[in-house]
């Protein structure tokens, strides 16, 4: 009983610390300009780069293509589309890889290289730095 | 089980897979092999030295009597190699030391497997395996990838299972919005237990495992229902009711309604969870029958935390409960001459004890974890261990003075890894 009145009051007082936040300019998703893909939520784009979908909601399959955990745009992507920090993401696939239920996406180095990756091949999802948006690719998050 | 020697099926046919698959790998895949690794580094102690603090029935010792502080509680190393042979065929083997029933860190198979994609969303594995009959029983082992410093105790210790021999497949497909996993699992296992718990040391032999485990997840919401079943034989319980057996048709219907040859037993188990990112809440429930002297119980549990940056504090509640007779009168004395009546007596005794042995037991937990750097998170947590009047709870070794109806304060503390 003393034990859950001390948990209610740390939440409680933890609660009021002011919490840190992701910031910077924005990240979308986007595939190829050859991509049948047009719109994909927040959800879905989240659904492929978790490994909880290996294809579009047309049934083409989805390539994700992730940037590694140096890049500033990874970050500011798991938080603005799954919610999770860069912990809670490795601790995610912590489960996945020793569980052998998969493996996490295949990873470039930052948001150019990924735009290149994406804009060749029709079946990639990326995500890149929203002022590197140009004509080889399509913006794919609706929201 | 984790606790097994390395003699088994599963690696003679992940080397004849390997060779099979080898010379058709693909050079501009992701690599062929890959490395990884996770481990716990942990202490933990217990305010009652009368008894130990057990987490489940392998573990030979623990904290309280035992030990003052112990390290093998949580501490444990796990390596991982996965081989990638074509896009639809890869292997895995992880190896495992922690503290095993013999009371030794030799290392042990957790999984062997080699795993056929049939479809991107089908696929089928076959070696060894972990039942997957908890929302974190397949990963329980990875601190790191789990909010507490153990799964609670109640729920986790209820079916005493790690890695079974056999095959399970694996289906997953999108209704609507909702992503929906199938998996079913057909194995068997042999785990070696210790004598920490009451119970004479043995092996407990399950046949036809069959395993259920339907998962539905839809944004930060994942529901999941669990069903499993295997026949179950401990052979160390066999001279005991074979001892009932010689007094009649009396004992012999206490050695059929108790023994533990053979025997039907279930679970079924339902787990939520929701995890919007700042925080999250997960509550299992899980009912496990043994149809037996090993009796039938049930728990649960339900855990909250709110993220702070890389500071997680959480709380937990979790409780079990015995859904079967913890007493029997036994076979009656009447009669008999009394040298066998001594010996019925005796029967009579050592069978409610064993009965008794049902954990009913709750637990309030405090904890926090902290990621302090990339792949290391540091964690502690507080259990106030409240064991029934009528119980001795899932504590061993007792002593004389360890009193049902204890509190046990324990305090842990872990680092978590992965590589």
């Amino acid at each position: 009983m003393k034990l859950r009145l001390l948990g209610g009051l740390l939440l409680f007082s933890l609660a009021v610390l002011p919490s840190l936040a992701a910031s910077g300019s924005d990240v979308v998703a986007v595939v190829s300009s050859k991509s049948r893909v047009t719109s994909l939520n927040s959800d879905q784009v989240a659904d492929i780069f978790l490994g909880k979908t290996s294809h579009f909601p047309d049934g083409t399959q989805a390539t994700p293509i992730d940037q590694s955990e140096d890049s500033p745009a990874r970050e500011r992507f798991y938080a603005q589309f799954t919610g999770k920090s860069p912990a809670q993401v490795r601790a995610y696939w912590a489960k996945i890889i020793f569980t052998g239920r998969g493996q996490p996406p295949r990873q470039v180095g930052n948001s150019a290289e990924a735009k290149k990756l994406v804009a060749q091949n029709p079946n990639a999802i990326a995500y890149i730095d929203s002022a590197m948006v140009d004509d080889s690719v399509r913006v794919v998050d609706g929201r | 089980m984790r606790i097994r020697h390395l003699r088994n099926p599963a690696a003679a046919t992940l080397l004849a897979a390997a060779a099979l698959a080898a010379p058709r790998a693909h050079a501009d895949d992701a690599p062929m092999f890959s490395f990884s690794g996770y481990g716990t580094v942990g202490a933990a102690h217990s305010s009652n030295g009368q008894a130990d603090y057990l987490v489940d029935e392998f573990k030979p010792n623990g904290p309280g009597f035992t030990h003052r502080w112990s390290a093998d509680v949580d501490s444990r190393l796990g390596a991982q190699l996965t081989a990638t042979f074509t896009p639809k065929v890869s292997a895995v083997v992880q190896v495992i030391t922690q503290q095993g029933y013999d009371d030794s860190y030799r290392p042990t198979v957790e999984w062997a497997n080699v795993k056929y994609q049939v479809t991107p969303d089908f696929s089928v594995r076959a070696g060894r395996v972990v039942l997957p009959i908890y929302m974190v029983t397949d990963s329980r082992r990875v601190g790191y990838g789990n909010p507490w410093v153990r799964p609670p105790v109640e729920v986790y210790s209820l079916v005493p299972v790690a890695s079974v021999d056999g095959i399970d497949g694996s289906y997953r497909f999108l209704m609507g919005d909702v992503a929906a996993t199938l998996q079913a699992t057909f194995a068997s296992s042999d785990s070696h237990f210790p004598n920490a718990s009451g119970f004479n040391a043995g092996v407990a032999k399950a046949r036809h495992e069959v395993a259920i485990v339907g998962t539905l997840e839809r944004g930060f919401m994942t529901l999941r229902v669990n069903y499993g079943h295997a026949d179950l034989t401990i052979d160390s319980f066999k001279p005991f009711f074979d001892a009932y057996r010689q007094f009649g048709p009396a004992g012999a219907a206490l050695a059929d309604r108790y023994g533990v040859d053979k025997r039907n037993v279930d679970f079924v188990g339902v787990g939520a969870s929701y995890d919007p990112g700042r925080w999250f809440v997960t509550a299992e429930w899980a009912k496990f029958d043994t149809h037996s002297v090993l009796g039938a119980k049930s728990a649960w549990y339900v855990s909250g935390g709110h993220r702070f940056g890389p500071v997680t504090p959480y709380v937990t509640y979790a409780s079990m409960k015995a859904d079967s007779n913890r007493s029997d009168p036994g076979l009656s004395l009447q009669g008999l001459p009394p040298q066998l009546a001594g010996t019925v007596a005796f029967l009579n005794s050592t069978l409610n004890m064993t009965l008794g042995l049902i954990p009913v037991q709750h637990t309030d937990s405090i904890g926090m974890r902290w990621d302090f750097m990339r792949n290391a998170a540091f964690k502690v947590q507080l259990d106030e261990v409240h064991v029934d009047r009528t119980s001795t709870g899932t504590f061993g070794n007792f002593q004389p003075g360890f009193q049902p109806g204890s509190t046990v304060r324990v305090v842990s503390a872990v680092v978590d890894f992965i590589f």
